[in-house]
């Protein structure tokens, strides 16, 4: 250990020699420039509509926002390097399903009330409940503000299900498996609802609206329920019924569009990806609420911001986020990424509500909830979660001995 | 004692090279999976904490990393020898003839091991794919059902190993190309004095006069078979169910998607004996090749 110590130390101590004397060679001006400098870690490929975003606060503050923009396959690589190297950015957006091994890793900033006293926008009752402050706190420190939220809706071809006599999107689950299996009638390669294999939310919003809960009142992860059970039932039963696809490729916009799979649960992006891909079927589908059980809770998802521990800019990046948070900043992001705010007034916008898909969205928003925050929810407790469901409609594992195997392997993992 | 030097000098380059990023990263897996190194341990290094072997017992109560050790192990087998074979039947034709038309052919055959990864699976995922794949398009054409390329637990494996193995003949075709310059042209003159016939002479000369080239690409071979990554990294992650899951994958989800790192460090150095075993193992049965 001693020697990779130094060999890691000599390099960084000759690096920051040279960092140092190019300083000096600067003259005064090194220290100051660095605070007139944010850098800005977004999620995705927005960084062009996030310049725009931040122009004005740019131009106001003279502070140069540089915004670099990670791809989603490589935030949890880009992070580890970020952490390893302590050379990160200064502020990070967070999905909020990787929030608590964020946190965890120590590199974000505690934005406890004290450090947030002077930005008025930023005080947590500002936000949607779910995501607002405690709501998000890893082990009681908050690491992050909301940003953008995102929730889970049905959407339906109204086309496709009036020929075949369906005149409403199913309120219910029970109605959606009787109008899928009506729709899987339609032929060979037609289904009537899509169940993405790789996500792991559907079965916990179905168990939210069977009125279970995944987390006991103690935090732990808990999924021998009878109100799991039922939404074990339901979600293979689609399977049993043939209203699903099997393969795993199944695209999932080209088979709304192409009415394949007429009806399926999906975020607010999906909307964005329809009219880009099938700009001829407006008018033909539509977006409810989330079907309901005895209860109709969705998803509630979206990304957080959060401010590198290491920034030399801390006030400036504060503000930032504070120019993030004013409804106003929040529906322009709106209007040029298709992000749904965070930020309550800016929920409650007319210029908002006044879009019928939107209205869905911004109602489903009121009744979401966040996954729960357990150490590693997509590697670990998601994973088994699906690995369990799809063992059972995939590959014929009995219901009793998947279940089993998912007790065992997340018996014991905890929010705390 | 400049010329006692000199060599020393030309391979030290290399061996730097060789030291730092080869046997020192080595070393220092070695050292990680003895530790319960994450996320925070990386930011701070105090937090992390010597636990022996407990990464190593834990890696062999993990059905998951017997599912990938197993899913390697069936890609090796199915994939060596179909890419040995192949390619040194590509190189024997390829061999017969020099004008344009096979040199055209010689390209040909070397751009997949020169095309990158992500335009490739690009291209097999929409040919894999069930609903608007060529492939089932075809069969389709003859009235055969469609197959899930990708999405069925045992096709996976082949479909995976299929898209490899056209990877992986390019740079092996060349390689035995090469070798079949050095083959002396006095033993296939002599050969053919003999009356042999074209396929006789390629099994009783060339293809014995090949034996180190053969060695060398099946070596190789192995080593990179063992390390099998991009393919399912791209076109499956690992899916369905862990059916396509190999080690290398396995050490990156747990090492850089779940941050474990102390624990994908011990998985590496498990990956690292069995490839170093199983290299000394063709080194040692080896019949050295003095005949020539």
């Amino acid at each position: 250990m001693k020697r990779s110590r130094l060999a890691v130390a000599a390099p960084v101590a000759v690096v920051s020699i040279i960092a140092l004397a190019g300083c000096a060679g600067g003259g005064g001006s090194g220290a100051s420039s660095d605070s007139k400098e944010l850098t800005v870690w977004v999620m995705g490929d927005s960084s062009a509509h996030f310049d725009e975003l931040v122009a004005p606060f740019a131009e106001k503050s003279g502070i140069t926002v540089d915004t670099v923009a990670i791809p989603w396959d490589a935030v949890d690589q880009k992070f580890t390097t970020a952490v390893a190297s302590g050379n990160g950015p200064d502020i990070i957006q967070i999905g909020v399903s990787k929030l608590r091994t964020f946190a965890e890793s120590g590199a974000l900033l505690t934005l406890d009330e004290s450090a947030l006293a002077d930005y008025p926008n930023l005080a947590s009752d500002n936000f949607l409940d779910g995501v607002a402050g405690d709501a998000t706190a890893v082990a009681g420190d908050v690491v992050s503000v909301p940003w953008v939220s995102d929730t889970r809706v049905l959407y339906s071809r109204t086309d496709v299900l009036a020929e075949n006599g369906i005149t409403e999107p199913p309120a219910t689950w029970e109605a959606l498996r009787t109008d899928a299996m009506t729709l899987a009638g339609r032929g060979d390669g037609q289904y009537g609802y899509y169940i993405p294999q790789w996500d792991s939310s559907l079965p916990v919003i179905m168990t939210w609206d069977q009125g279970g809960q995944i987390v006991t009142d103690s935090g732990e992860i808990d999924f021998d329920t009878p109100e799991f059970e039922a939404a074990v039932d339901l979600y293979t039963g689609f399977y049993a019924d043939g209203s699903v696809p099997t393969n795993a490729d199944f695209d999932q916009t080209q088979g709304f569009t192409s009415g394949a799979t007429p009806m399926l649960v999906s975020g607010p992006y999906l909307a964005n990806a329809i009219e880009a891909a099938a700009p001829e079927l407006d008018g033909k589908w539509t977006v409810s609420p989330i079907p309901s059980g005895t209860d109709n809770t969705s998803l509630l998802a979206g990304s957080n911001l959060g401010v590198w521990g290491s920034t030399d800019n801390k006030d400036g990046a504060l503000s930032l986020l504070d120019f993030l948070s004013e409804p106003e900043t929040q529906l322009t992001w709106y209007g040029i990424d298709s992000q749904l705010p965070t930020v309550k007034a800016a929920l409650e916008d007319a210029s908002l509500t006044a879009d019928p898909l939107v209205a869905v969205y911004a109602e489903q928003l009121k009744d979401s909830a966040l996954l729960p925050l357990v150490p590693n929810w997509d590697g670990e407790t998601g994973k088994a979660l699906l690995d369990a469901l799809n063992s059972i409609v995939l590959t014929g594992t009995d219901t009793k001995t998947a279940l089993q195997t998912l007790f065992d392997a997340t018996s014991g993992t905890s929010i705390d | 004692m400049k010329a006692r030097s000199a060599p020393y000098l030309f391979i030290a380059p290399t061996m730097i090279l060789l030291l730092a990023f080869g046997v020192l990263p080595i070393l220092i897996a070695l050292f990680v999976s003895f530790t319960d190194m994450n996320l925070a341990g990386l930011g701070n290094w105090s937090v992390i904490e010597f636990i022996g072997l407990d990464n190593y017992t834990k890696l062999f109560a993990d059905p998951d990393f017997w599912q990938a050790l197993t899913n390697t192990g069936i890609f090796a087998i199915i994939g060596v020898p179909c890419v040995v074979i192949i390619s040194l039947v590509i190189a024997l034709l390829l061999n017969r003839s020099g004008n344009w038309f096979f040199k055209a052919l010689r390209t040909f055959y070397f751009v997949p091991a020169i095309t990158a990864i992500v335009a490739i699976s690009l291209v097999w995922g929409y040919l894999y794919n069930t609903q608007f794949g060529l492939f089932n398009y075809i069969l389709s054409l003859v009235g055969l059902p469609p197959v899930q390329w990708l999405s069925d637990p045992v096709m996976v494996k082949v479909s995976l190993v299929l898209v490899a193995v056209w990877r992986g003949t390019g740079l092996n075709v060349i390689i035995f190309l090469a070798a079949l310059q050095g083959v002396p042209k006095e033993y296939l003159e002599a050969a053919s004095l003999d009356g042999a016939s074209e396929f006789r002479k390629a099994v009783s000369v060339v293809i014995p006069l090949l034996r180190f080239a053969i060695f060398f690409v099946t070596i190789t071979t192995i080593i990179a078979w063992l390390q099998f990554f991009d393919e399912p990294f791209v076109l499956t992650k690992g899916g369905p169910l862990g059916e396509s899951t190999s080690v290398s994958l396995f050490l990156y989800q747990t090492g850089f998607s779940a941050s474990q790192f102390g624990y994908a460090s011990a998985g590496s150095v498990i990956l690292f004996a069995i490839i170093a075993a199983i290299t000394l193992i063709q080194l040692r049965t080896r019949r050295s090749d003095d005949d020539y």
